[in-house]
């Protein structure tokens, strides 16, 4: 019995519903990822980027691209192996303290904060008054 | 095709450039409002500086900016900004053809004043591409549409350069020239280079932090 329901309490993942929120601020975030510059200057304004070693992905931009910017260029169709993994991106690399500098002016905590609330919507939130902090990735 | 290229193509691609972005401000200023709170700007003392503490005032500004973080990019990305749009419209063989085509022209720069300036513009492009090839973190976020982007930004200096100094054959360099800068008029309001238009509107218009108004409008 067990068996048969492996996933039991973990609901699929609702596309039609991150659709749904991305197309609710799609005019501006779409302009955001459209106009990054991809010139990684926004690499030193984050303290975790300078922490790390210079990592790459700490990066602001980075950050930004590979959570929200993959969720408008999936058009929402993501699985929840996808979401987890940006589950560190949005919670683990970014602490969303805002002090990131873009020079053409995106607001690039904005973009993350919204990643967040999409993860959210999907049960994908880092849970930690359940689980130790060194494994709720 | 030839004839195309140099006659109704041109206005074709400056109808798309001014429409685009008056479509591009329309929307904007459709998804933004003006809101009630702004972020607090800046206060500026309005007394009256010398000269000497202005200056002084001014570079000790810098440090807050990416000029104490990455120089180089700075002086790089500034210089290539200003001469991409101050080279082709100051132009002397842009604004004859202009003068003959609409009887207006724009004072221009002496020939030999441009040509260095194009050259200028085409190191900053090298190192932009350097860059991307070889530094790890723009490396990290680049993909193949950043280079077809700077591409498109290189072709008409480039070919431009090529033209003014009569290298391989002058008519097919020419008509590469033209194509490549109505190419790069088409796709500025619909990629990434419509940051020519949103810098402003971001920093200015759009209340944030690092605006560099008052910023009284939001998303």
């Amino acid at each position: 019995m067990e068996n048969s329901m492996p996933n039991q309490g973990v609901k699929p993942v609702d596309t039609k519903q991150i659709k749904e929120m991305l197309n609710r601020k799609k005019g501006k975030m779409k302009r955001y990822l459209s106009h990054c510059a991809h010139c990684s200057l926004c690499a030193e304004s984050c303290f975790l980027y300078m922490e790390h070693h210079k990592d790459p992905q700490y990066m602001p931009s980075y950050k930004a691209i590979h959570s929200l910017g993959k969720l408008y260029r999936k058009r929402g169709k993501v699985d929840r192996k996808l979401l987890t993994e940006m589950k560190g991106i949005v919670w683990k690399n970014c602490v969303l303290c805002g002090r990131c500098y873009c020079p053409i002016g995106i607001h690039i905590p904005g973009m993350i904060a919204f990643a967040r609330s999409i993860l959210r919507s999907q049960d994908v939130y880092p849970q930690l008054d359940e689980v130790s902090s060194e494994s709720w990735l | 095709m030839y004839d195309f290229i140099r006659g109704q193509l041109i206005s074709i691609a400056f109808v798309i450039f001014i429409l685009g972005l008056i479509f591009q401000l329309i929307q904007f200023f459709k998804l933004t409002r003006k809101k009630e709170w702004v972020y607090p700007p800046l206060e500026i003392k309005s007394e009256k500086k010398s000269a000497r503490r202005w200056v002084g005032f001014c570079l000790a500004s810098l440090n807050g900016t990416l000029w104490k973080t990455d120089p180089l990019m700075t002086i790089m990305t500034s210089v290539f900004h200003v001469f991409l749009i101050v080279v082709p419209i100051f132009l002397l063989g842009h604004n004859i053809l202009l003068d003959q085509s609409w009887g207006l022209g724009l004072w221009s720069l002496p020939e030999s004043i441009t040509d260095v300036l194009t050259v200028v513009v085409l190191i900053c492009v090298a190192f932009f591409l350097a860059r991307r090839l070889f530094l790890a973190r723009v490396r990290a976020i680049t993909t193949l549409y950043d280079y077809v982007i700077l591409l498109i930004a290189l072709a008409p200096f480039l070919t431009g350069y090529f033209a003014y100094h009569q290298w391989f054959n002058y008519d097919t360099v020419m008509t590469l020239h033209i194509l490549a800068g109505e190419l790069m008029l088409i796709t500025i309001p619909f990629t990434k280079l419509g940051h020519m238009l949103f810098f402003f509107l971001y920093r200015f218009l759009i209340g944030n932090e690092y605006s560099f108004a008052k910023g009284a409008r939001a998303w």
